[in-house]
């Protein structure tokens, strides 16, 4: 499905380079945690899949379903099926949550080659969503993410991946700024959508949000590289231990 | 010395001197220098369709419940819709001078008084059409009165075909706890001059809510002057700019806090794409015993080419000395951060691209309080951005 082969980025700007060969094979249905401590490249891997201006790729691929997704715009990788939940999902006013979400959808499934939903027909499929995620009406009707609280915007993030339905997820810290209410109900939308046709990369600096959303394969991020592999207790062992010993390796 | 000026031919064809560059309020709107051709009134007589098309291309058309309608400068009765509107044919004289004013009293303009006593239950739209003929130049000169403890909504729609100069003056009087909604909306031909001067008085515990939305005209200067007579009063005065090719628009706002405890709130947003020039000048005068005056603008601006320009001159005068004043103003690109999230969920970069230009000057449309209005605005915004 989603296949990094020795994947180097740096910043356009700069020639620090921030990721330093990275290599990850993710298959349908499975969720893979990225943990790793700040500043290993977390971050810059979600933007670089997701295609955000800013970073250049020097050597390496990233194929999802054969694709190279690297000659993508960013538009085309979500109509392909690609989704980054954002650690800090964007402000954006006098843009109602409700007319983007239609505008997203139907401009992914024109792309595709379906047709598009009619309002009536969007609107239940939305409010069905919105309702399983506490999102109220009056956050559809208000500006995408214009006076969220941190917790009504990883929601609504939940909530796009839902009307959106890709079949990659990547959820960048969805865990940052949420208390344990939030993170739960953040967790269970996450899990609704867990299918064996639909992958996920969780990325996260603790190990609390994995124990919510169990993943199947954990691995460490440091220095820009995956250092080690494991499964789900791997993520306890980091928990118990810290980054530590890993930073030693990478440096 | 404007004396030692030679007149030009079209100064000499509207019998006055035009203001120039060298006029600190004029200095980026040479109208003597723009104005090159000889404008003069004259008599067209309008065919009916074309009236009619014109009369129908209006955003409003469904939602105004009355109508007065001038066509080239005179009040067209047979396409009017008068029932339930208390109107009669002439304004009170104007005690101001300007420039404009100064053409509009040469163009002996024609116009009516609007008054309204009761509860806004009209929508009201007086629309102004010229059409197609010779190049010319007309005058207007209208009156919304409200009465005390009356509303109203009144729309002022420019629309036009062919080559004139339109020089409009409206005055808008609010009574005592007198509430107005106005929007005017100039979309004039191509080639037109608009030129238009707005004088408000607002008594005590008035409430105006002003927006101007300016697509139309190849060269436009608006000038406004709002002046508080009463306590308590609030006047909110946005506008929206949707300029491209050459285009032109210089807004000058005066808002003169002559008694205490009133507010005042001016917000532009401006969309300026090819080599389209915008001005705001804005002017916020607190006389010394005005305590107590909120008074606030701001202009905001979307440039959309590198050769697009937009210059903000904010003007405070504050002679009492317990007020909150401000004023803010901005220019810049398209947010690449906005752009990358609506196109990460799908939307191709264009249409990404018109979603936020629309979002950007619909903060002003915000403003307008009756749905169907604002519905209107949203989509004459949507296509003005895909037009291109």
């Amino acid at each position: 499905m989603l296949k990094i082969e020795n994947l180097h980025v740096k910043l356009s700007d700069e020639s620090r380079e921030i990721i330093k060969g990275l290599s990850l094979t993710v298959k349908p249905g499975e969720v893979h945690a990225i943990m790793g401590p700040n500043g290993s490249g977390k971050s810059t891997l979600s933007y670089v899949l997701s295609g955000r201006e800013g970073y250049e790729v020097t050597e390496g691929s990233v194929t999802y379903n054969g694709k190279d997704v690297l000659a993508m715009e960013p538009n085309e990788r979500a109509a392909k099926g690609m989704f980054l939940a954002f650690q800090y999902p964007i402000e954006i006013p006098g843009v109602q949550t409700m007319q983007f979400l239609r505008v997203a959808l139907n401009a992914q499934r024109k792309a595709r080659g379906e047709k598009e939903l009619a309002i009536p027909e969007f609107m239940r499929f939305v409010k069905d969503r919105a309702a399983k995620l506490n999102i109220s009406q009056d956050m559809l009707k208000r500006p995408v993410n214009v006076g969220f609280s941190g917790g009504e915007k990883k929601r609504a993030e939940i909530l796009q991946m839902a009307v959106l339905e890709p079949s990659l997820c990547i959820l960048d810290e969805t865990d940052s700024g949420l208390d344990i209410d939030a993170l739960k109900v953040v967790a269970e939308g996450v899990n609704a959508l867990r299918s064996p046709h639909r992958a996920m990369i969780v990325i996260t600096h603790y190990q609390r949000l994995l124990d919510h959303i169990i993943p199947d394969v954990v691995h460490v991020l440091s220095g820009g590289r995956i250092v080690k592999t494991g499964g789900k207790e791997l993520a306890l062992e980091l928990e118990k231990n810290g980054y530590a010993d890993y930073a030693e390796k990478a440096a | 010395m404007s004396q030692a000026l030679q007149r030009t031919a079209a100064e000499q064809a509207l019998g006055i001197s035009l203001p120039h560059r060298r006029m600190e309020d004029w200095r980026w709107t040479d109208l003597r220098a723009r104005i090159s051709k000889p404008y003069v009134p004259q008599n067209v007589v309008a065919a009916a369709q074309d009236v009619e098309r014109l009369l129908a291309s209006s955003p409003f058309a469904r939602a105004a419940r009355a109508r007065v309608v001038f066509v080239n400068g005179v009040l067209d009765e047979a396409h009017s819709k008068l029932t339930g509107l208390e109107i009669s044919k002439s304004c009170a004289a104007i005690a101001m001078q300007d420039p404009v004013l100064e053409m509009n009293a040469k163009l002996q303009p024609q116009g009516v008084t609007l008054k309204f006593v009761g509860q806004a239950e009209l929508l009201v739209e007086m629309i102004h059409i010229s059409t197609n003929a010779n190049a010319r130049a007309m005058g207007l000169h209208n009156a919304i009165e409200v009465a005390a403890g009356a509303s109203a909504s009144v729309i002022e729609t420019f629309l036009g075909e062919g080559d004139y100069v339109m020089n409009a003056v409206t005055q808008v009087t609010l009574g005592k706890g007198a509430h107005l909604d106005r929007l005017k909306l100039q979309n004039d031909a191509a080639a037109a001059t608009h030129l238009s001067h707005v004088i408000y008085d607002l008594g005590e515990n008035a409430r105006l809510n002003d927006i101007t939305v300016t697509i139309g005209a190849a060269l436009t200067r608006q000038n406004g002057t709002c002046t508080f007579n009463g306590e308590n009063a609030e006047a909110k005065i946005s506008g929206a700019y949707l300029q491209r090719n050459k285009q032109h628009v210089d807004t000058a706002l005066v808002i003169n806090h002559a008694v205490p405890h009133c507010t005042s709130r001016e917000m532009f947003k401006c969309v300026m794409d090819d080599h389209a020039r915008g001005i705001f000048q804005g002017k916020v005068v607190v006389a010394k015993h005005a305590q107590k005056t909120d008074g606030k603008q701001s202009s905001h601006a979307l440039l959309l080419s590198e050769n697009a320009e937009f210059d903000a001159k904010p003007e405070l005068e504050i002679f009492a000395d317990d007020v909150v004043c401000g004023h803010g103003a901005t220019a810049g690109d398209l947010n690449h951060d906005h752009l990358f999230y609506l196109t990460s969920r799908g939307i191709p970069e264009a249409e990404a691209k018109s979603l936020l230009i629309a979002a950007f000057v619909g903060e002003a449309f915000d403003l307008v309080a009756n749905d169907d209005v604002r519905d209107a605005l949203v989509e004459l915004a949507e296509k003005w951005v895909t037009a291109k």
